[in-house]
């Protein structure tokens, strides 16, 4: 290396240096603020405590959009962060203890839960999953009609062009292209997969529940990270097809993506509206589980949207001090509340509905064991 | 003599230790590492033995069923980990990296050693390590945002062409995002590399030498040609494998614009494929979600691969650039 190369290789490592110390810098002094601001507000009664939450995508607008600002006002010695890193990093983070709140729309295995009995699954709102897909030559009006067994064709490579007979012997009248599909899946570890192979695998057992689905080899497929990166990702290829939360759904539509109605368990084909997503949930099964885990996927009902979840807040009732654990379930209750974090005003811009009110007992019941 | 004090005694001892100690982290460290990984690895190792390099098939298996006991171990149903695509689109894309890269690095290393000066040399030389310096996302950024619909809509099609003489560049071209994509965005990133480390070279050749074949009635190409790259060929090839060492354990560029294939080989060029590098990266999170720790397991596997192929690579780089070395010595003798 000649003198001038090392002269320049410091340079550009100081540079760098630099760089990074003035983030962080930048950063702490925000923090700062907000922690000085939030002092003022409560004269110092209560404990400043950072919650931090990390996990699905489909979860993290209700949380980065709506629920961090809200709770402000209610907890202000409460810090709030969230990142949408998909629900299984959700699930290991808080099973590892990174975080206070692992944000999951699939609840922990079984397998898990008997390794580590000390972690909760607590349902924060009601979520759905669209089956999306680009085909700019179709009117935003035009609503394709799918079922299980048709998506899990495709998504096996039996079906590969949009003009497929059995894609037009459910859609009789429209004028579909002869465009080859690109299935699009997600590659992270994603409660998204976990509903829709769940939804699939009723049709079809080549698929089981799974976040992480061994997607049969289909060449055009492409993985893709979250539920932002979906949506992207379809954009740019005309002919894909992708599942992708309903908390996504504007972002989708925007972007020139339409959104098919599903088939659901009497045979109806239904859109993710909230009276459809309602009516699947009203008709839940009328015993929930204490541990809260169960599945929402094909409720009957000549009304109910087919693919509906709980969305999981998942914490360890086991916390490192009572502070914390105290703000935690301070929080919870907060969120399940009617009155709190599931009044309609948060849950509406993402899409979700809220819990039934026979589920709060339940879930106040399981709030109650964190401890610190 | 000089009187020497206790606690210059002491100081002494200290320094010797202190320098020990730093000086053996970096083989302490390698020894850990691969020691680590190996042990992580040998349940997979038990669970699959060959069919781990020689199977297409990749499934962390039923995390959400009942668990299973295979040759001793505990696995999810369903479970067996076949990690060739990956070896494969390792392999792959980082030799379509190399075979980019390789003309561009030569040629530029060629115009900064010999045909520029003064400031424009700089400059460039520069620019040209600068490349090196950008963080591999921003590469990946823009394979993603700007290669991909360009290699969809624009250079795929075109190279379909190809396909006539060469089977693997037929069509479909597909997303855009696939081996060739990779291919190019890690010939990018390998280019400073190459190039920086081939110019070091060709600036070691003997002014001499040049101005013996230029005073024969050589033209400048055939001094390079025929004097200049023979002279420093060894060197080369190790520059080569450097580059190629990076491009196989380069991760979140790949991992962005690869397309993320699992469970197939690819069919063509254009084909999504995925390496060892970006599986590790995207597929940890579910790996940590499976309660037979398995899939973790089968991740340090992939890790413990990559690792003996770059160590591989680096090993060889190192032996064929310290050859050149002697090679110069030995021809100065034989000129002399």
């Amino acid at each position: 290396m000649s003198k001038m190369t090392k002269w320049m290789v410091g340079a550009s490592a100081a540079t760098v240096l630099v760089t990074v110390v003035g983030c962080g810098t930048a950063n702490n002094a925000s923090g700062n603020n907000s922690a000085s601001g939030s002092n003022n507000t409560t004269s110092g009664s209560s404990q400043k405590v950072t919650l931090a939450e990390t996990g699905s995508s489909l979860l993290y607008p209700l949380f980065n959009g709506e629920w961090i600002d809200a709770y402000k006002s209610v907890a202000p010695n409460v810090t709030m962060t969230a990142a949408s890193t998909g629900s299984g990093q959700g699930q290991s983070d808080a099973l590892a203890g990174n975080v206070q709140i692992g944000g999951s729309d699939a609840y922990y295995p079984d397998a898990i839960m008997s390794q580590h009995p000390e972690m909760l699954n607590i349902p924060m709102a009601i979520s759905a999953q669209q089956v999306m897909y680009y085909l700019p030559t179709l009117s935003a009006s035009t609503h394709l009609k799918l079922s299980a067994d048709v998506l899990a064709k495709i998504y096996e490579g039996k079906i590969t062009k949009w003009n497929d007979p059995a894609i037009q012997a459910l859609n009789s009248g429209v004028k579909l292209p002869s465009l080859s599909i690109t299935p699009v899946v997600r590659s992270d570890s994603s409660g998204d997969t976990f509903l829709f192979s769940s939804f699939l695998s009723a049709a079809d057992s080549t698929f089981q529940p799974n976040t992480q689905e061994s997607w049969p080899s289909v060449q055009a497929e492409v993985g893709a990270q979250g539920n932002d990166g979906v949506v992207s990702t379809m954009t740019k290829n005309k002919g894909s097809i992708g599942y992708v939360g309903i908390s996504w759904l504007d972002q989708g539509t925007q972007a020139g993506l339409g959104y098919a109605a599903l088939k659901n368990k009497d045979g109806n084909f239904v859109l993710p509206t909230s009276q459809d997503i309602q009516a699947a949930a009203t008709n839940m099964p009328s015993t929930i589980p204490a541990d809260e885990r169960v599945s929402l996927i094909d409720m009957p009902g000549k009304d109910s949207y087919p693919i509906i979840n709980f969305e999981y807040a998942l914490v360890n009732s086991k916390q490192a001090n009572s502070a914390t654990a105290t703000a935690l379930k301070n929080f919870l209750n907060w969120a399940i509340s009617p009155t709190g974090g599931n009044q309609s005003q948060y849950l509406n811009p993402v899409h979700f509905q809220p819990l039934p009110s026979n589920l709060e007992a339940a879930s106040q019941a399981q709030i109650s064991k964190i401890q610190g | 003599m000089r009187p020497v004090r206790s606690f210059t005694k002491t100081a002494d001892k200290v320094f010797t230790m202190v320098t020990g100690l730093c000086a053996s982290s970096p083989i302490v460290f390698l020894v850990v590492i691969a020691l680590m990984v190996l042990v992580q690895a040998i349940p997979t190792l038990r669970l699959m033995g060959w069919k781990f390099i020689t199977q297409t098939e990749w499934n962390f298996g039923s995390l959400y069923g009942t668990m299973q006991h295979i040759h001793g171990v505990m696995v999810p149903a369903g479970a067996t980990y076949g990690a060739l695509v990956f070896i494969v689109g390792t392999l792959a894309s980082s030799v379509i990296a190399i075979v980019i890269a390789v003309p561009i690095s030569i040629l530029t290393a060629v115009i900064l050693a010999y045909q520029v000066r003064g400031r424009l040399q700089l400059s460039l030389s520069i620019l040209v390590e600068l490349l090196a310096g950008i963080p591999s996302v921003i590469f990946g950024l823009w394979g993603m945002v700007v290669l991909a619909p360009w290699m969809q809509h624009s250079l795929g099609p075109l190279l379909i062409h190809i396909g006539t003489v060469i089977p693997y560049f037929k069509g479909p071209v597909g997303t855009g995002m696939g081996l060739l994509t990779s291919g190019i965005v890690l010939a990018l990133m390998i280019v400073p590399i190459i190039t920086a480390t081939t110019r070091d070279l060709l600036q070691q050749v003997p002014t001499l030498y040049r101005e013996g074949g230029l005073g024969v009635g050589m033209t400048t190409w055939e001094v390079v040609r025929l004097i200049c790259l023979p002279y420093v060929k060894d060197g080369m090839v190790g520059a080569v494998a450097l580059g190629w060492g990076r491009a196989m354990g380069e991760t979140m560029a790949v991992l962005m614009v690869s397309g993320n294939a699992t469970n197939h080989l690819p069919q063509n060029i254009y084909s999504p494929t995925a390496t060892m590098a970006s599986t590790i990266a995207s597929k940890l999170d579910s790996a940590l979600g499976d309660a037979s720790k398995m899939g973790v397991h089968a991740l340090a596997e992939l890790a413990l691969l990559l690792m003996v192929l770059t160590l591989f690579t680096n090993l060889l780089a190192r032996w064929l650039v310290s050859r050149t070395g002697r090679g110069r010595r030995m021809r100065v003798k034989v000129s002399a």
